[in-house]
């Protein structure tokens, strides 16, 4: 007898066990995609995610990797120490960057999860039924989406628009007009409903999303080629308005974090920002003492700009691009002379009339009026202007700058190779090397 | 969910509370039938006694151990009628003899035991309270006795067992003291997680976790790729409280382990007491740890270039202004052109005189000391028997600053309640506590400081305050990681359990076991504001201003085990031994931690932090596998056995719309030496043994896969106050599967000339599928990565294992034991062309279909098809090039050449080749033990041969100049510009990592008794890592700075090397 209920002790034990067999963990720690996409709250903290991932994370940050890609491919910096063999490859060129490459296959994987996330973010739009808050959140992720696209397009000849297995590639300029279009349409919501209250004090503070949405447009747009479009969206951007990335002590700035805050990895060229003799600034050009420490010292970094501290904010577009897009267009619709009025607008601008404090203080321009020297005053302006923003291998590209292996060469490289990562598991990628 | 599981485990306590307190109501109420007593001796060969020999009335629990002299006492109350009596012990033949139950009702049995070398009918252990004679396995199954770990020199366990498990490559991975092992029972099993098997103690699943608590500013920040820093958690166990360990390197053999088994299981048994008078054990040791070797350093008072230039071998001036700042500098500076991958490169190439240079290795290494006590106490009744033991360990390691305390104190508790029920408690408490230096993934850690700045430097110069002062721009006083930074981890841990063990009916038992293996694991990190902070100019990874942290990790698992055996004699030729079980398996761990950086002066806690800069974060990892298993074996009159079993699991890792993983075996064994035929033929005579076996089984593991993994998950991350949830880059399958290993395995087991010569052989193929892979994915498909079950790896391979007693007379024995083994590891399939695994050494560790897990596959030299190297217009070694680019994870390429048959570079890109593989072709042992009357003699050497190791840390030493190369470049050994040349290609990283160690050499003395109470009282001297024969350009090709990560091997990277140890011991048994 005893026995028996002993037994059948243990057996009613093994029963109450199994009822726990089906029992299942979620994380407390994390949400779900069906979490997120199911309320408009869930939308905003995802687009603060699109930001964290685009701008925060040091070497893995978009930021650093197209400022670094942008940069040592063109002699904007250099390398301080040759262990840094992914930078250093950049600034060797040519075949030294491989498919393998670290820093464009960051920049590669890096976009393309923005895009991912963003592209989450716009399908489920449905989810904000506040207008304001809509405004907010497709303002925003169109932001993200179009900076990807717009950065993948910068240095990748080809690159794809949708999210999905073996995606197709499309062209470059493709690309940056899917920006556009996602930014145009963003616009329309934005200006149908200003951004609620309930968004901006949710959503990480910095990013003026209506003067940011037309200044991407006229960036892009510029790049696609579409002039008229490009002179309309920047004359569009309220050049008193600070449109930026915020950082702090734990999501510091990635260039500052990576390389200006150390002499161990990148940093400027020298203090002309490695431009030849011929476009090298003058030294009476202002913008020099905001991009070079006026006083080398050994234990700092001769660059500085907007990456001199953890927390120091990085402009997500310039007024002086504006001004410099608008200069450009003109200059390709061969209108000379607005051409020379935009550029004059960034050359006699002073630091205190501009809401960064870049002002060169310069005379107006004084060379002949002709589209190639405007054109290269232009791309002069461009790359002190907007020093370490990643633009000079476009803009040596688009402004037909010496290119690999000319003579005089100012880049040593026209493209980034594709990432093994993507053409290793993409049926569509394109395998050939650029160039 | 946690009601729920309090509830449960409410009701379980209550449960298994419930029927002790029957139990015991039971006893008192029995008692009234005949009551025998049987008495008796048990003697070994010699005619000694022999205690803790178990005598068992067959067929029921009703049984007793002998005590320290080899007597017992059986009390029992049957049925009078015939029975056997069944005397066993470890490393002896049980014995079987025939008794009567009669009038009388005391009755006497002295038994001689006889040694057994075959091993053929020793007890092993094969799951938690099944136990089966080695005859009946169909697998190969090692045991490890006490005096095997006892005498190795080391406190650690897993390190005592190198060199002596067949099929087991035992890598000691970071010389700290308590450094982390891996084992890995015949290859890599798992491409996701831990290859390293289950273990389980007095039939307690344990945690061998390596949770990093004390690396945090190692793993923040970028971190430190797949590298895993942590100590794993078997360090706690003392190896002086272990008894026996059974490795069971194959799938098959572990049935009752199902989804836990593919890695292997590793079953430890502690010492138990012993009925009798109190028995004290009492034992010392002192320990002496020292570098066995150094690096070879350069100390050629030269430099190029200008005495202070950094870089000075690989620096390049390009540019006419860098080449003015070099001149400026020295107006002596001279260029020499060095061209690599299609460029020209100009080098510093005058050569400075007059510079003095230090080893800085001289500051950072020591002669550690460390000592070791235990005691034990044991003894009982025949109804209680008792042992609690006590264990102090201190050992220091050879950096300074590190060592390792850990204490130990344990109890168990064996009472027959009745007849037919026997409870067993035991009972350990464990704390631990480690002082350790920065890990070797990061340029703050000991050694890695060293080799990451040229050594021109006196790091030993303080300013007025007494602080260190800065070396070299961007890099940290090695002395820093000394002085000013502090990684510490303490744990306090409980290894506890309760069995009932009953024979309720004739032929069945009951086994039920609750096993709990708790702790608490704290880890202090300090990183103190660099001093020099002005005068150097230091990244933020090696945060400037100061790093602190602390975490928590609170890991409680519980294992509830219920076995129900039944053993029936069918025909007088016929048996059958069946088990049926039920287990139920939980798993919780509370992590959290919290950071912070710019610290306050003084304060060395994450108080001090900034409040700008404070990061907490919080996990919780809970799960549960529940599993039946049947097992049952026929025997046929006990020299052929058939078992054939099935396990069914469920764990709440997988989706719930997963049926079931069922895990069948079946295996077979024949002793045909005890076949009527073999015995009378003259070959009976020669080979006395013989058994041939074979199983074929299947296993899961489920280690590749965390809890969550099935879930895309959205991750908080602090952002500059706004909420903000970041969904992962990598993606999931929600209906992913634990990973599947078949196994078929074939042995023989041989005996010759009277139990001389004994041979163990065994085959193994090893089919894994259901791998999980967290695969590459195109970044265009939305992430980065997926966990997904796509691989498939098999190993094939053999063991063998020879012993040979060429001398066996009462005064002198020689034992020799030699061990071969051979693994043969091939990923088949991988779900991408090619994964690589990140680490923070630059080691291109990959996973490549048809290759074995892990190797280099990376830039090598280029050759002619003779093999002689070609070398550039500028004389030096030059990477090869591929004439098309590869296809990913093709091994395949036409090098590219000119028409002269240079190196074609322009628009080529460098050709992928396999540079080295950190799997070994063989491992081995051959180990030799004297007993010369009192003395005895024992050394092992432990050999692991044919395999390369990633040799980071050389080329970073010739980079900053304190290396052997950079000195052959000053003294013109070599050609000016040689590093710089072959710097980028990573075959110059790879070296040999044979090595064959002295691993164990000791000697021992059992003095005469001095007094009546003393029974034994042992000198030994013991030392460990004596001498290594390698080729090997750094500390110590065994090591590894992936730690505990089972894919990242042989890889060097500022780890710690290994120590040589000398101990001296006193054993003294009262």
């Amino acid at each position: 007898m005893k026995k028996i209920l002993i037994l059948s002790s243990l057996t009613a034990l093994l029963y109450v066990q199994s009822g726990c067999t089906q029992q299942t963990f979620l994380n407390p720690s994390t949400a779900s995609q069906p979490q997120v996409i199911g309320t408009a709250d869930g939308l905003i903290t995802v687009c603060n995610a699109l930001q964290f991932r685009f701008s925060t994370g040091g070497v893995v940050s978009v930021l650093y990797n197209a400022m670094a890609a942008g940069g040592l491919t063109t002699n904007e910096l250099q390398v301080l120490n040759a262990g840094n063999s992914e930078e250093l490859a950049l600034s060797q060129g040519q075949a030294n960057v491989t498919n393998g490459n670290g820093v464009a296959r960051n920049l590669w994987t890096q976009c393309n999860l923005v895009k991912a996330n963003a592209d989450l973010v716009l399908a489920n739009l449905a989810t904000a039924t506040d207008p304001g808050t809509r405004s907010g959140i497709q303002g925003y992720a169109a932001i993200f989406r179009a900076l990807s696209l717009g950065t993948l397009a910068q240095f990748f000849q080809t690159a794809p628009i949708v999210v999905g297995e073996n995606a197709p590639f499309v062209d470059r300029t493709v690309l940056f007009r899917e920006a556009v279009a996602t930014l145009e349409a963003a616009a329309t919501q934005v200006a149908s409903a200003p951004v609620s209250a309930n968004f901006t004090t949710k959503a990480v503070p910095g990013i003026d999303i209506a003067n940011t949405i037309q200044a991407l447009i006229a960036r892009y747009s510029l790049f696609a080629g579409d002039f008229d479009k490009a002179i309309a969206a920047a004359a569009r951007v309220d050049l008193t308005k600070r449109s930026v990335f915020r950082f702090d002590d734990n999501t510091r700035n990635p260039v500052f974090f990576a390389a200006f805050g150390n002499v161990n990895v990148i940093a400027p060229t020298n203090n002309t920002l490695g431009l030849p003799a011929a476009l090298a600034p003058t030294v009476a050009d202002r913008r020099l003492a905001v991009y070079i420490r006026p006083t080398p010292v050994a234990t700092l970094n001769l660059g500085t700009g907007f990456f001199t501290a953890n927390n120091t904010e990085i402009p997500v577009y310039l007024p002086g691009e504006m001004l410099l897009i608008q200069a450009e267009a003109f200059a390709r619709k061969s209108d000379l002379t607005n051409a020379v009025a935009q550029l004059n607008r960034v050359l006699t601008k002073t630091a205190a009339q501009d809401v960064f404090g870049v002002g060169a203080a310069l005379p107006a321009y004084a060379g002949a009026v002709t589209a190639t020297d405007v054109l290269t005053e232009i791309y002069r302006n461009r790359q002190i202007e907007l020093a370490y923003q990643g633009f000079r291998l476009e803009d040596s590209r688009r402004f037909g700058r010496p290119g690999p292996g000319a003579v005089g060469s100012e880049r040593n490289r026209n493209f980034m190779p594709y990432p093994r990562t993507e053409t290793d598991n993409n049926t569509n990628a394109p395998t050939a090397d650029p160039g | 969910m946690n009601q729920m599981y309090r509830t449960r485990k409410l009701l379980l306590l209550s449960s298994l509370l419930c029927s002790l307190g029957l139990s015991l109501l039971t006893s008192l109420a029995w008692g009234q039938a005949t009551r025998y007593t049987v008495k008796g001796r048990i003697t070994d060969d010699s005619g000694q006694p022999l205690p803790g020999a178990t005598v068992l009335v067959a067929g029921t629990s009703i049984g007793t151990n002998s005590d320290a002299d080899g007597n017992y006492t059986l009390g029992t109350t049957v049925k009078p009628g015939p029975a056997t009596l069944v005397v066993s012990a470890i490393g002896y033949e049980s014995v079987r003899q025939a008794i009567t139950f009669g009038t009388t009702d005391q009755l006497t049995a002295s038994v001689q035991l006889k040694t057994s070398t075959n091993n053929l009918n020793d007890l092993v252990v094969i799951g938690s309270t099944i136990q089966t004679s080695r005859r009946e396995l169909g697998n190969a199954i090692t045991t490890i006795k006490a005096q095997d770990l006892i005498n190795s020199g080391s406190g650690g366990l897993l390190n005592s067992l190198q060199g002596k498990v067949p099929g087991a490559q035992i890598t000691q991975n970071s010389g700290d003291p308590a450094g982390s092992i891996s084992i890995r029972l015949r290859g890599i099993k798992s491409l996701s997680g831990s290859s390293d098997p289950l273990y389980v103690i007095d039939g307690v699943i344990v945690s061998n976790q390596s949770a990093n608590v004390s690396q945090l500013a190692a793993s923040a920040d970028g971190g430190i790729g797949a590298a895993n820093p942590g100590q794993n958690r078997l360090a706690d166990i003392n190896p002086n409280d272990i008894e026996t360990l059974n490795v069971i390197n194959g799938a098959a053999a572990a049935a009752q382990y199902g989804s836990r088994a593919a890695n292997g299981v590793v079953l430890i048994t502690t010492k138990r007491g012993k009925a009798g008078a109190p028995r004290i054990t009492f034992s010392t040791s002192f320990n002496s740890n020292e570098l066995r070797k150094g690096v070879p350093v350069n100390l050629v008072n030269k430099t190029f270039g200008n005495t202070q230039q950094r870089l000075y071998t690989i620096n390049t001036f390009n540019t006419p202004a860098a080449q003015a700042g070099a001149v400026a500098l020295n107006p002596a500076t001279t260029f020499t052109p060095v061209f690599r991958d299609g460029t020209t490169n100009q080098l510093v190439s005058n050569v400075v005189e007059g510079v003095t240079r230090y080893n800085y290795f001289d500051q950072i290494f020591q002669t550690g000391t460390g000592m070791d006590n235990a005691l034990s106490i044991s003894g009982g009744t025949d109804k209680t028997q008792y042992v609690v033991s006590f264990g102090q360990l201190y050992n220091q390691g050879i950096i300074k600053g590190t060592d390792f305390t850990r204490y130990n104190l344990r109890a168990r508790v064996d009472q027959r309640l009745t007849d037919w029920a026997k409870l067993s408690a035991g009972l350990s408490y464990i704390n631990s506590f480690a002082n350790e230096k920065a890990n070797g993934n990061v340029f703050y850690s000991p050694i890695n400081s060293i080799n990451i700045v040229n050594n021109i430097y006196d790091i030993t110069q303080r300013d007025a305050s007494g602080n260190l002062r800065a070396v070299e721009g961007p890099r940290v006083n090695p002395l820093s990681t000394i002085e000013d930074m502090k990684f510490t981890q303490s744990i306090n841990r409980t290894i506890s359990d309760v069995q009932l063990n009953l024979t309720p009916f004739k032929g069945f038992t009951v086994d039920y076991i609750l096993g709990v293996d708790a702790y608490g694991q704290v880890g202090q990190n300090y990183i103190r504001p660099y001093p020099y902070l002005a005068q150097a100019s230091l990244g933020a990874n090696l945060y400037p201003l100061g790093f602190a942290a602390v975490a928590n990790n609170a890991v409680f698992q519980i294992n509830s085990d219920l076995n129900v055996g039944y053993e029936r004699q069918l025909t007088s030729d016929l048996k059958l031994n069946a088990v049926v079980g039920y287990s139920y398996q939980y798993f919780r761990s509370d992590f959290q931690t919290s950071s912070g950086q710019n610290l306050s002066p003084f304060i060395e806690t994450v108080r001090g932090a900034a409040s700008t800069t404070v990061l907490a974060d919080y996990s919780l990892d809970r799960s549960i596998l529940t599993g039946y298993f049947a097992q049952a074996t026929i025997g046929y009159k006990n020299l052929a056995f058939l078992t054939g079993a099935i396990r069914q699991d469920q764990s709440s890792k997988f989706s719930p719309s997963l049926p079931a993983q069922s895990y069948p075996k079946l295996s077979g064994s024949l002793v045909l030496s005890d076949l009527d035929f073999w015995k009378n033929s003259g070959l009976g005579r020669t080979v006395n043994a013989v058994k041939l076996r074979a199983s074929y089984g299947e296993a899961g593991n489920l280690t590749g896969i965390n809890s969550y993994a099935r879930f895309y998950q959205f991750s908080p991350v602090a952002y500059l106050g706004r909420n903000t949830l970041l969904p992962g880059a990598q993606l999931a399958n929600p209906l992913v599967r634990p990973e599947r290993m078949a196994e078929l395995e074939a042995g023989l087991d041989l005996s010759f000339f009277g139990d001389r010569v004994n041979l163990g052989v065994t085959v193994y193929n090893q089919q894994i599928k259901d791998l999980v892979v967290n695969r590459v994915l195109a970044p265009s498909s939305g992430g980065s990565s997926i966990v997904n079950n796509v691989g498939t790896m098999e190993n094939r391979g053999f063991e063998v294992m020879l012993g040979f007693s060429p001398i066996r007379s009462k005064d002198f024995q020689w034992d020799i034991t030699a061990i071969y083994n051979q693994n043969r590891n091939r990923i088949l399939s991988l779900g991408s062309p090619v994964i690589t695994i990140d680490n923070s050494a630059g080691a291109p560790v990959t996973l490549l279909t048809g290759q074995p897990a892990g190797v280099f596959f990376s830039s090598a030299f280029a050759r002619r098809p003779d093999g002689s190297l070609i070398l550039t217009s500028t004389g030096f070694p030059q990477a090869e090039r591929a004439d098309v680019a590869q296809r990913a994870g093709s091994l395949d390429y036409v090098p590219a050449r000119t028409s002269d048959g240079q190196v074609l570079v322009a628009g080529k890109t460098t050709a992928n080749v396999i540079i080295g593989n950190p799997n070994p072709n063989w491992t081995g042992s051959l180990s030799s033990s004297f007993k010369y009357k009192r003395l005895g003699l024992n050394v092992l050497f432990d050999a692991v041969q044919g395999l390369q190791v990633f040799n980071a840390d050389k080329r970073t030493r010739q980079g900053v100049g304190l290396g052997d190369f950079a000195a052959k470049e000053l003294s013109g050994e070599l050609q000016r510009g040689y590093i710089f040349a072959i710097y980028t290609t990573l075959e110059w990283r790879i070296d040999d990592g044979s090595y064959t160690k002295l691993r164990e050499l000791g000697l021992n003395y059992d003095l005469p008794p001095l007094f009546k109470a003393l029974r034994n009282l042992n000198v030994a001297v013991v030392g460990r890592n004596l001498y290594s024969w390698d080729k090997y350009n750094g500390f110590d090709p065994e090591t590894n700075a992936g730690g505990a990560n089972d894919l990242l091997r042989g890889v060097d990277f500022g780890n710690v090397p290994i120590p040589r140890t000398y101990q001296v011991r006193l054993t003294a048994t009262f």
